[in-house]
């Protein structure tokens, strides 16, 4: 079993992270304290990655980690059953979607996909690549997009762009009145506040945060075909 | 079949926002004007046509008799005595959900449609197998909702659902309106409620209690004659649906006149 991979988050952080490696075995318990011989003591954040812990085993963990050194500080996983466990041990836990992996995905291949008509609540739309929506998205309905979505109408919905990861995708709309926002992996709350008519704003992720502003014009979405490569 | 036979289902989604109140005063309205009209409970869990329509006493056979042939159409109908041109046809047992399926529906809607101008299918409240059993039997729709967020969300989503089945034309009818509250914005305003559900507006019902007495009595509003604004808007609404044209009302002028204070004068106890 390859040694849990240990890496600092930040500069600025004094937190480590620890991510444990892909599979479990069985006798994980016992090969554990030689794997984290390694790590120097201190906080860290632990990152369970697939691995599916109950309560006893996550505690089994927990107190190995300890009797390294090692305290933690907060807990991802994939796996929602380990973030329950997590939390019924009052660890700060968080559920990782697995296939939103932090790495950018080339969405532009897939160019942009175009849909008519009005979304209706209980709809859901998703496109590989850009998504272009001609109409309303009522409260109830999703749009969900590995690229940016754009509506040409009121989105009053629920839009997900960068559903594949990619935090610079955006979302716009004639009309962003959304009861939620969600771009990679990040999610917002709809603003309260009614927007001014005729005035076409658009949400990225600025410092982390999905903020929402002004919409400025996009650069040209280039087709598959004509995408040349040497130019990135 | 009659030639111009129409085929209209009632629902919207949400339960208790008026869909079995309006197929009843619906049903006796057209028939008033001269429509022969059949109304069919499709609700077989909870049914509650008959009751409104105060025929609950004189049921024998219900539709499942004549899906099973144990009786003929015209025995199971039952037609109403102060409007003879009115027909109900009850809804079978619960136990029928378990065995019911859309070609059942669309065998009973056909033989309906051979003796009666107008089939008002009274759809039960949600999207599951009731619904879609109905939905498979119309040719057209009425959802009906009120001003209240939650009934307008699931009325979006029947909308949707209607479209996907192809019933069309599928018209809006917003109930329970209380213009005191809509100009005080505590309530969507009627624009509010068309700007997402972008439908055509067949009608506005106010609020009106006169509903709760006739339900209980078990005599529908438009039975009278339509001295409450409830019985005129249905009235209004059968009118509409033959496709005369009666303008709507609107809620901000509504009650106001001198007319209106005199008729609530009327209708209030003194004693």
């Amino acid at each position: 079993m390859p040694a849990p991979l240990f890496e600092a988050r930040s500069q600025e952080d004094v937190t480590y992270r620890l991510r444990l490696p892909p599979f479990l075995e069985r006798d994980w318990q016992e090969a554990l304290p030689d794997l984290l011989a390694n790590c120097p003591p201190g906080p860290v954040d632990l990152d369970c990655g697939t691995w599916p812990l109950n309560v006893r085993d996550l505690q089994h963990l927990i107190d190995t980690l300890e009797r390294e050194g090692l305290s933690i500080n907060g807990l991802e996983a994939c796996r929602s059953e380990t973030v329950i466990s997590a939390n019924a041990l009052g660890l700060q836990a968080r559920l990782r979607m697995e296939h939103l992996q932090i790495k950018p995905v080339a969405d532009a291949a897939a160019g942009l996909r175009l849909h008519q008509g009005t979304l209706r609540s209980g709809d859901h739309v998703n496109a590989q690549g850009h998504l272009l929506l001609v109409g309303d998205v009522n409260p109830g309905a999703r749009v969900s997009a590995a690229g940016d979505v754009l509506v040409w109408g009121r989105l009053r919905g629920v839009a997900h762009a960068g559903c594949l990861g990619n935090s610079e995708a955006k979302i716009v709309a004639l009309q962003l009145r959304p009861l939620q926002l969600r771009i990679a992996d990040c999610v917002a709350r709809g603003p309260d506040e009614q927007p001014q008519p005729g005035f076409a704003e658009q949400a990225r992720i600025v410092n982390g945060e999905i903020v929402i502003e002004a919409a400025q014009p996009l650069p040209p979405i280039v087709p598959a075909t004509e995408r040349d490569d040497s130019l990135a | 079949m009659a030639p111009t036979s129409r085929t209209i289902l009632i629902c919207s989604g949400k339960g208790g926002v008026g869909k079995t109140t309006l197929t009843a005063n619906l049903g006796i309205a057209l028939a008033r004007q001269g429509q022969k009209t059949v109304v069919l409970d499709a609700d077989f869990g909870l049914r509650n046509l008959d009751l409104l329509l105060g025929l609950e006493n004189r049921i024998v056979y219900t539709a499942q008799e004549v899906l099973a042939q144990t009786c003929r159409l015209e025995q199971a109908l039952v037609r109403h005595k102060q409007e003879p041109n009115l027909a109900l046809l009850p809804a079978g047992n619960p136990r029928m959900l378990e065995w019911l399926k859309p070609e059942d529906m669309q065998s009973i809607v056909s033989m309906l449609q051979k003796q009666f101008d107008y089939v008002l299918i009274d759809c039960p409240a949600g999207i599951e197998d009731g619904f879609k059993n109905a939905a498979a039997a119309a040719r057209e729709a009425i959802v009906i909702t009120t001003p209240e967020v939650s009934a307008v969300r699931d009325a979006d989503r029947v909308i949707g659902l209607l479209n996907t089945r192809g019933v069309s034309p599928v018209q809006l009818v917003l109930n329970r309106v209380r213009p005191k509250m809509m100009a005080n914005q505590e309530m969507l305003a009627v624009d509010d409620v068309t700007d997402i559900l972008a439908l055509p507006l067949l009608g506005l019902v106010l609020e009106d209690e006169q509903v709760i007495v006739s339900t209980n009595r078990g005599e529908p509003l438009t039975l009278n004659g339509g001295g409450s604004p409830a019985a005129r808007a249905y009235a209004n609404i059968a009118r509409r649906l033959q496709g005369e044209d009666v303008p709507l009302i609107d809620p901000a002028k509504e009650g106001r006149g001198l007319r209106a204070k005199v008729r609530r004068l009327m209708q209030k106890k003194i004693f």
